[in-house]
């Protein structure tokens, strides 16, 4: 694969800054989101533990920290919201691992416009330093909660952190908005415009078909969160009155706004939100796809049902955002028409688990982490979905709605099985990335402490939910029947603790393995798609002069009558 | 490796089943009218997503246990009779499910049968809850909090001062209302978003600033019943409580006397 | 089975991804569409794919402006609708300001506006046929066409910017401001916004002709101007819509 080209003597004199920093090769810029991301995670989780510890030791006084007051806690549950929602779910399975490896997949050496992805990657980074910069303002982050209900988050006054912390809060999300938008339009383009010779629409391999409907949704879900941000910033600044109604008085002064309404906050928030939670998933279903069809060496189970359901997804998605205000004073009759729409999203989603079910069915599988965790992520999703119908019930929703009920079913279903797909794809990747392998050993030890612990936190807060625990309750002292579910929440928090230092094994088996693993063959997991044709860790520029050609499908494992028991897509055996 | 998921599969699957239908933590005992539908909702709803989870889990393990043997991979890109049938199964199973709670939901919210109900307003303020009685004249008096809210001057809701109507109006701090007799809730908030939640009556709606928002529920038994805010209003939501008295017909007309004479 | 891996002697370091500045030579496939692509010799194919190329992202863009407005169009509805919630009575009361709009102003920013859109689509036309001149092999003409086009197009452009000035001045002197009423605010938003993002187009065309005169490769200069043009006819539509919205949804 080294081959003599102008590029290679190029690249030898440029400088590191270039190739590093500021580079606009598609897989430094994955990578650099991979690494924001991480750091972004680690933050989060770190939040996390302290959020976990507040609720049952309140008055436990934390090295450097102190006591967590009510109020600390609400902003670190809501910094823990927007780190892990926006500038982890929504960055590593897509920007991380896309950047990388969509051009790769279709054949291509770059991105359709680079340099509009190094423009992406530092507003992303500029969008994270201003979300963080909010801890060291006076009256620290805020405390409205990841979803910013106006007019809480529209009023100073309401609270410690609504003051410069949300303004911070809502800039950060805003230029994030705009650098979703930039990469989308990237990704779009380089999906449409840059697949090599013979990639049909329908020799994709899955990740990037999901990378392309996610990208198409940032695309027109973040527009609207930009506008909804400006606008809730006007009104927090500008003295405009879109969200905010007349007549308040916020802790004895009243508010100089009119005839706002704050419903209105919602609608554009949930238009928005529901979209980004199938932003979130939607990659991690592409790679979930890919491995468990790569490490059972079958081919995808129906892989146009994993296409038509992932358009599904992506349309659908617009139009059940409703499902979320059952109970917010929303005209009950448009309850009907979100319910049953949501109703309508859930059968897409059993598509899927049932094709994943049928692709592991009678394969020979190679029992490494990646599939482990892909595993994982079935079990996970389908826990954590099956809640799903039952939130979508307008009616059961009024009991469940914002309780920890909720918390279980978005964390089973998106964090813990977003993550368990991000988890399968360092494994799978990191060859790729870095030439060399994981440990196995650690791996597999990661994954059994994660799996099990996953569960052990987010199935019993169904039960915290159904006992009617509501959500965002910094203290459990406040009312009695929530404060007889003390025990409960207890276990929760060992649990958490547990797996939480648990993932400081996949921390070491990362950094480790990044310097000392094993190196890595050009294609360690006999997996037919293009990247694999390169060598590891793949070359700057790619493919360089031979641009490959694909004549078959990306899933063609143990064909009848083939020597080996799976096909490069640009081999040309024809069998 | 594929035993040790089988089992991690089936003791998960198991003591969720164990969690779901010993249920150590459940609901508290229902006091409201609807409850009892809900109630028998969620435990449908329990068996055909159970019973889906139930499934979708043991056929995970099962499928992973099986592939430990040498047989040749069956190579298969798909089968669309299956695909067809599983997502028409699925589809009428969600919908027919999703159409019988659409029927509690109209029942609820729609058409609540309310006669002469009892007319409470509630109003939510960081972080407090205050319940309006309208009096012997059945009217409220006006309020403008803007104007006249005064909490340490026995005036919270900023009732019109020289208004008739709000003269004999009566602002508790907790929730009394007879046993058997429709009330009628209009939920309001003075800054920010709160949300009631009477998990005994299974009821729960936001209160919103700028709307006033009915809400109807029907007592069944007599006790202390709490209110707890669900939705996030700011640093002491975890606090925001309040209590549901609910008593006889008798009681509460006297309560209403009491009250009465202390507000003259 | 266990994933294939080779033996190394420890000490060889991993190289990460590589890196570097993107110039990699054009191919079917290939990416780096807005870096040029300075190994290529027959300019023909490649700049009419990275043309394509760069009309597919613009269009993207387009959407997503489009998805912005259009959201912005629908809160302004929603709240002409809702009025303003009085506390006495708990009922809504209508307190939608119409606005007195400057109309001669905004039609001459109007006039100019589209005026621009022409001038710029002459341009590109200007450019597109200097270009065929090349892939003919034939030098282009030593004139520049286009240059004046480009030159007026951008001196309308910022006629217009300044149009708006007048226009949002004219406001101020009526002691109208943005948290004046709630239709001023809506106003300022949507005309600001509009102007922000024609600023961004702007700056664009001032960069191709800067362009050409630093001697940027022409048909680097032709994508932007096409695709530039692209976005400045879409933001006079969009003009036009806000006019229209702004105008017959008053109230
Ligand atoms: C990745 C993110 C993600 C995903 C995929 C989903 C998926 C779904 N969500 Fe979730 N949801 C969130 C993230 C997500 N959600 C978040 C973050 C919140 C909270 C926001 C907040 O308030 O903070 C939320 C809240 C939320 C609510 C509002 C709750 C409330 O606040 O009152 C509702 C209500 O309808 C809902 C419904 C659904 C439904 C019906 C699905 C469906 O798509 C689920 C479909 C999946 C299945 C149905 C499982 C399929 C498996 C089977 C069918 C079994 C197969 C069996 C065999 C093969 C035998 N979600
Ligand atoms: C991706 C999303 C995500 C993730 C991963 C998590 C992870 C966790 N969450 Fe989070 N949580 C949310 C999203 C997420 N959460 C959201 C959106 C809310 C709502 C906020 C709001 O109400 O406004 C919330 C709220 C929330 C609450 C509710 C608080 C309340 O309502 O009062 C609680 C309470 O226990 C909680 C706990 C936890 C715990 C213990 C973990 C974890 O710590 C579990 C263990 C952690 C892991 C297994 C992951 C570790 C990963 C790595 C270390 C590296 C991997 C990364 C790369 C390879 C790049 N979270
Ligand atoms: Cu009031 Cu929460
Ligand atoms: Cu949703």
């Amino acid at each position: 694969m080294e081959q003599r080209s102008p590029i290679t003597a190029q690249i030898a004199v440029e400088s590191l800054v270039r190739r590093y920093i500021f580079s606009t090769d598609h897989k430094v810029i994955g990578l650099q989101y991979f690494f924001l991301s991480l750091a972004a995670v680690l933050i989060g989780t770190l939040l996390s533990l302290l959020m976990r510890i507040h609720l049952v030791w309140p008055n436990l006084t934390i090295p450097f920290i102190g006591q967590i007051k009510p109020e600390t806690y609400l902003q670190y549950l809501t910094m823990h919201g927007t780190l892990m929602v926006f500038f982890v779910l929504s960055t590593v399975p897509l920007s991380g691992f896309g950047n990388f490896f969509l051009p790769l997949q279709l054949g291509a050496s770059e991105m359709a416009f680079p340099r509009l992805n190094m423009l992406g990657f530092w507003i992303t980074v500029l969008a994270l330093l201003v979300l963080l910069a909010a801890f060291f303002v006076p009256g620290g982050a805020s405390l409205a909660g990841w979803t910013q209900y106006a007019p809480l988050s529209a009023i100073p006054a309401a609270g410690p952190g609504q003051g410069m912390g949300t303004d911070l809060w809502l800039s950060s999300i805003g230029l994030f908005s705009i650098a979703s938008v930039l990469s989308a339009i990237n990704f779009i383009t380089t999906t449409i415009k840059l697949r090599t010779g013979g990639m049909h629409w329908m020799r994709m391999p899955l990740p990037c078909w999901t990378w392309f409907v996610a990208a198409s949704l940032s695309l027109l879900a973040f527009s609207i969160l930009l506008g909804a941000v400006i606008l809730l910033l006007l009104d927090r600044n500008a003295g405009t009155s879109v969200f905010v109604p007349g007549g308040l008085v916020v802790s004895g002064q009243t508010v100089e706004r009119n005839g706002g309404s704050p419903l209105l906050w919602q609608h554009l928030f949930w238009f928005f939100g529901h979209p980004e939670v199938y932003i979130a998933i939607l990659p991690g279903m592409g790679i979930t796809s890919h491995l468990l069809s790569v490490f059972s060496r079958k081919p995808v189970f129906g892989y146009r049902a994993m296409v038509a359901a992932t358009i599904a997804i992506g349309a659908l998605g617009f139009m059940v955002w409703g499902h979320h205000m059952f109970v917010s004073g929303m005209d009950p009759y448009a309850g009907f028409a979100f319910s049953a729409l949501t109703t309508a999203i859930a059968v897409p989603s059993a598509i899927k688990t049932f094709n994943w079910l049928g692709t592991i069915w009678g394969g020979r599988l190679r029992f490494n982490t990646p599939l482990l965790f892909s595993i994982g992520f079935v079990s996970l999703f389908i826990t954590g979905g099956l809640t799903g119908p039952i939130l979508a019930q307008p009616a059961l929703n009024i009991y469940v709605h914002d309780t920890y009920f909720v918390v279980a079913h978005f964390h089973l279903i998106m964090a813990m099985a977003g993550l368990f797909a991000v988890f399968a794809a360092t494994h799978f990747w990191f060859p790729k990335m870095f030439g060399r392998m994981m440990s196995e050993r650690l791996g597999k030890l990661h994954f059994w402490i994660t799996f099990l612990g996953a569960y052990a936190i987010f199935l019993p807060m169904h039960l915290l939910g159904i006992a009617g625990h509501p959500r965002r309750y910094s203290e459990l002292t406040g009312v009695h029947y929530v404060t007889a579910l003390l025990p409960l929440q207890r276990f929760i928090t060992y649990a958490a603790i547990l797996t939480i230092s648990a993932q400081l094994i996949f921390i070491v088996n990362f950094f480790w393995s990044m310097f000392k693993g094993a190196a890595a063959g050009a294609n360690p997991w006999q997996c037919t798609t293009l990247e694999w044709t390169l060598a590891s860790p793949a070359a700057r520029y790619g493919f360089g002069d031979h641009q490959p050609v694909v004549n078959c499908g990306a899933y063609e494992y143990s064909v009848p009558g083939a020597e080996s028991d799976f096909r490069m897509q640009d081999s040309l055996t024809t069998s | 490796m594929a035993l040790a998921l089988l089992l991690a599969l089936l003791l998960i699957t198991l003591i969720s089943v164990y969690l779901f239908f010993v249920h150590p933590w459940w609901f508290p005992a229902v006091v409201a009218l609807h409850g009892a539908v809900l109630d028998r909702q969620f435990s449908t709803a329990l068996w055909v997503l159970g019973g889906l989870f139930v499934a979708g889990q043991l056929l995970l393990a099962f499928s992973i246990f099986r592939a430990r043997s040498k047989r040749p991979v069956i190579y298969s890109r798909g089968n669309w009779r299956f695909e067809i049938s599983w997502t028409v199964l699925v589809a009428c199973l969600f919908f027919w499910f999703n159409i019988t709670g659409e029927r509690v939901w109209s029942e609820i919210k729609i058409h609540p049968a309310a006669t002469d109900p009892v007319q409470v307003e509630v109003t939510g303020a960081q972080f407090q809850w205050y319940f309006r009685y309208p009096g012997p004249d059945g009217r409220w008096g006006r309020t403008d909090a803007v104007k006249f809210a005064k909490p340490n001057e026995g005036n919270p809701l900023g009732i019109d001062p020289d208004d008739p109507a709000g003269k004999d109006d009566i602002v508790s701090a907790s929730l009394v209302l007879p046993v058997n007799r429709d009330v009628d809730l209009t939920l309001r908030a003075q800054d920010v978003i709160h949300s009631v939640f009477i998990p005994a009556m299974r009821f729960k709606q936001d209160a919103v600033p700028g709307m006033s928002i009915h809400a109807y529920l029907r007592p069944l038994h007599t006790g202390t019943f709490e209110i707890a805010c669900s939705q996030l209003c700011g640093l002491g939501h975890y606090r925001m409580r309040a209590t549901v008295k609910v008593v006889s017909e008798q009681e509460f007309k006297e309560w209403l006397k009491l009250r009465q004479s202390v507000t003259e | 089975m266990s994933p294939v891996t080779e033996h190394v002697e420890r000490e060889k370091k991993p190289k990460l991804g590589g890196g570097g500045p993107g110039k990699i030579p054009f191919r079917r496939g290939y990416g780096g569409g807005d870096e040029g692509e300075p190994f290529r010799r027959d300019d023909f194919l490649s700049s009419r794919e990275r043309l394509r190329r760069f009309r597919i992202g613009m269009m993207a863009g387009i959407i997503s402006v489009t998805m912005l407005f259009a959201g912005l169009s629908v809160v302004y509805i929603w709240r002409q609708g809702t009025g303003r919630w009085d506390p006495h009575t708990h009922v809504a009361i209508a307190d939608w300001h119409p606005l007195t709009l400057p109309y001669r102003l905004l039609f001459i920013n109007t006039f100019v506006l589209v005026l621009s859109s022409v001038t710029l689509e002459l341009a590109r036309r200007g450019l597109l046929r200097k270009a065929e001149f090349v892939t003919l092999g034939i030098l282009p003409p030593k004139f520049h066409t286009d240059l004046p086009w480009l030159s007026l197009t951008v001196l309308l452009g910022f006629g217009f910017l300044g149009g708006q000035l007048l226009v949002w001045n004219s406001l101020r002197h009526q002691g109208i401001y943005i948290a004046s009423y709630p239709s001023s605010s809506f106003f300022y938003l949507l005309t600001g916004l509009h102007a922000l993002h024609l600023l961004g187009g702007l700056l664009a065309l001032v960069y191709t002709l800067l362009g050409s005169w630093v001697r940027m490769k022409l048909e680097s200069q032709r994508i932007a101007v096409d695709v530039t043009g692209w976005y400045w006819h879409f933001m006079a539509v969009l003009w036009i819509y806000i006019f229209a919205l702004l105008h017959f949804a008053r109230g």
